[in-house]
This record gives structure tokens, sequence and C-alpha cells, in this order.
């Protein structure tokens, strides 16, 4: 083994699926308590060894186990995508109920959007899991990055994601300009679902 | 529709109100210009007819105060025939059009009905109240954030920001949003009100709309736009 995980490699891969059976968990009582399914789809992944080892060279720190799981905080990534912006708040509320993860670090690009429209809520947790960690802690303390945002802000970011991978587009300011109001019109469009939502099931006062 | 009319000669104004309330607007009668700058001040209107000479205050003198608040509701001035001078100022003061007395009510009732016909091009592309701001011409409202609105949805947001501060009913906003939308429910108005709401919200603005469903609204500034 000599990724730059090392030995951690397979306690990531469980860290992972130990979280997003937790999310299915919840989602499920969440769903028998109020008939509705807080998340349309649910990704996890383990970040490449390829992606965190280049990472790091960017980030100037050396490609070893310790800066890939103490230095950056996104080797385990969730994303939660939701149908309703209120799904997404419910979703953390459940995530920070969980007794054995503290936050770390939580940015709310929904209320606070980018200056570019992009829009979806961050989080850095740290959890305890019963392997030791680098620094000798047994439970170790492990990262895990998640990401919650609608269905609109998810295809907006993948979109946006292409542009900023691709090199000289053409009439990138105008693209840049309109993808600025493409997010507006979507964000219009969650929250009037939202309301609306809200209207049909009496909570909107 | 709401008109203010002011007006001194007491038997004019009596058969201006009659006759314009005989055509279904509602009618606020001051008779001097000092009284006519409060009251454009306190309510929405969509038409304003204004005699020229009056005590206290002259009506030209009074169309500038209520133009230099930022209320563009259409104006047309009353004038005694001789008075071209008069005319010149009152159309420059920002009124959108005159009629010379005497006149016919046939007259006066169809100049009141181009006026409103042509309310929306007179207002501004840009109006901000607070922190928040509304582009008309984009349909973008924006603070902290921006957002876009729909078309009713910015109409309804310049109704509220041209009148900040003034109690709007649900009628008045029905009439004056979806006038020409014949198919339409009064309901639609604190569906769209909701929509604005969540909106403001959005942007993170400090201000809001207050009143509930059926009621009557008003647009104010809050301090604090973050309310997370």
């Amino acid at each position: 083994m000599n990724g730059i995980y090392g030995e951690y490699k397979p306690v990531l891969e469980e860290i992972k699926n130990d979280f997003q059976r937790r999310i299915e968990e919840y989602t499920e009582q969440e769903y028998q308590k109020s008939g509705i399914k807080i998340y349309e789809h649910l990704i996890s992944r383990v970040k490449s060894e390829e992606s965190m080892s280049e990472k790091c060279r960017r980030k100037n720190l050396p490609e070893t186990p310790d800066s890939a799981l103490m230095e950056m905080h996104d080797s385990i990534g969730l994303r939660i995508v939701c149908s309703f912006i209120e799904d997404i708040y419910t979703n953390i509320r459940y995530i920070k109920s969980f007794p054995d993860c503290r936050i770390v670090d939580e940015k709310d690009y929904i209320r606070h959007a980018k200056p570019n429209g992009y829009r979806s809520y961050h989080m850095i947790l740290e959890v305890q899991y019963p392997y030791a960690d680098l620094c000798g802690n047994n439970p170790g303390k492990y990262y895990v990055e998640i990401q919650l945002r609608t269905i609109a802000m998810d295809s907006w970011a993948a979109l946006e994601h292409k542009l900023k991978y691709k090199k000289n587009v053409a009439n990138q300011e105008l693209i840049i300009a309109e993808l600025k109001r493409c997010a507006d019109e979507m964000a219009s469009c969650d929250v009037s679902m939202q309301t609306i939502r809200d209207l049909i099931t009496g909570t909107e006062e | 529709m709401r008109i203010l009319l002011a007006e001194d000669e007491k038997d004019l104004s009596r058969a201006l109100k009659a006759i314009l309330e005989h055509s279904k607007y509602a009618v606020d009668a001051v008779y001097d210009g000092q009284e006519a700058v409060k009251y454009a001040s306190e309510n929405a209107y969509d038409a304003m007819i204004l005699d020229i000479m009056m005590p206290r205050l002259d009506g030209v003198s009074a169309l500038k105060q209520i133009r230099a608040s930022g209320n563009y509701t259409p104006a047309l001035f009353l004038t005694a025939k001789a008075e071209i001078d008069d005319r010149i100022a009152g159309l420059d003061a920002g009124a959108d059009d005159y009629l010379t007395k005497p006149f016919a009510m046939g007259e006066l009732l169809a100049r009141v009905r181009s006026m409103t016909r042509r309310a929306g091009t007179y207002t501004v592309k840009k109006l901000k109240i607070g922190s928040v701001a509304l582009d008309t011409s984009e349909q973008e409202l924006s603070c902290e954030n921006s957002i876009r609105l729909a078309s009713k949805e910015t109409k309804l947001m310049e109704y509220f920001m041209t009148n900040a501060g003034k109690p709007l009913s649900t009628d008045e906003i029905f009439n004056h949003v979806w006038a020409e939308d014949e198919q339409a429910d009064p309901k639609i108005v604190f569906m769209y009100i909701s929509f604005l709401r969540s909106k403001i919200r959005a942007v993170n603005g400090d201000i809001e709309i207050s009143g509930s469903e059926g009621e009557t609204y008003v647009l104010r500034s809050v301090s604090g736009g973050d309310v997370n």
C-alpha cells in the first residue's frame, strides 16, 4: 500500500459507507413521520488517491497520509441532493444531531450565494471511528465533507464545473454573466416551489 | 382604481367626485395643495387630478413636492383657459396631461383612462428601499444575493416599493397589478405576496411586507437584514 492514504484507505471506505447508511436511515425515519423523502439522491465517494496527491502538490504539502487525512478535509465526501430548499435544512438538523460528530466548519452558500451564483450548503464534520488515527487517538478522528443542494443547484453546479475546467471558452464573459442569470432564475424557482409547498401544507402563515 | 382629487371649488369638487365614483373610481377629495402632498405621501393612487390655483399651496408646487419624493403617479392639471404659462409650468413640474376649464366630463374620464393605461411607462427602472434594489427591466431583486422575479412579481414589488410605508389593500393591489387579467382571482394576491416574502428572505433583504391574507399590506424597512 503506497498510495497517499496508506493503510487508511479501507477505513475511509468504511466511514463513507457508514455515513451513507446513516443518512439513508434518518431519511427513512423522516419519511415514516412526514411522508417526505428529504433527499432525491445521495452520492458518496472517497477522493481518488491520484486527485488527492495532485491537490497536495498544488497546495505545496508533502504527499503523505498526514496531509491527506489531517490537512485536507475532503477525503470522504457526500452530496445530498434534495427536491426542496427546506429539505436541505431538515437534513442538516439530522446531521447535527449525530452524537459522535463535531462540526468543524459550515458555509451556507444558499443564504449567502457566491458572486458567480453558486448555491449549496457545505459542512465539514469531524467524526469518531474505532480505528486509531495518525495522532494515535482511539477512537480515531476523521474528516467528512458534506454538500447539500437542490436538484436545480446541482445541475447548475455541474454546468459551472464544465466551464471552470475548460480552457479557451468562446465568449467566456458573456457565458459567465448568463450562468449567473440562470442561477438567479433557478433560485427563484426553488423559492417559489418551496412557497407553493408551504401554501399547500398550510405552513405559510 | 383610486384617484386623488385636489380642487378648492367645493361645487366642482363635489360634481367631479360624484362622476368619478359613478365610473367606479375611489376618490379622495382634498381642497388645497398642502393636503394633496400629505395625502399623496400616505396613500397609493392610480392617478391624481390637481387644480392649479389653490389656497395654501398651488397645484404646481404641490406636484413638484410629490415628484421630488419619488412618486410617479400619473397627474393631470385643471387650468383656466388663459393660463398658458401655468400649463407649461405644470407639465414641466411633472404633470402628464392637462385640461382647460370648462371641460366636458366625458373628456376628463377619457384622459384619466388614457393616463392610467400608460402608467407603467412613467416609473423609474431602478428602485431601492433599505438595501434592497429592484431593477424592473431586468426583473432582478437584489440585496446580499440576487434573484430573478416573474413579471407579475416584478410589477407587485414595484408597486410596493413606489408606495413604501403606505397601506395597500388586497383590492387595490389586485386592481393595480392584475388590471388587464380578466381571469385572475383576488386570492392570487396573497400567493404572490408569499412569493415576494420568500424572495426577499432569499436575498437577505432588510425589508418586509406585513399583513395577513385578504387584508392590507405595508412594505417597510427593518433593521438587521440577516435572520438566520
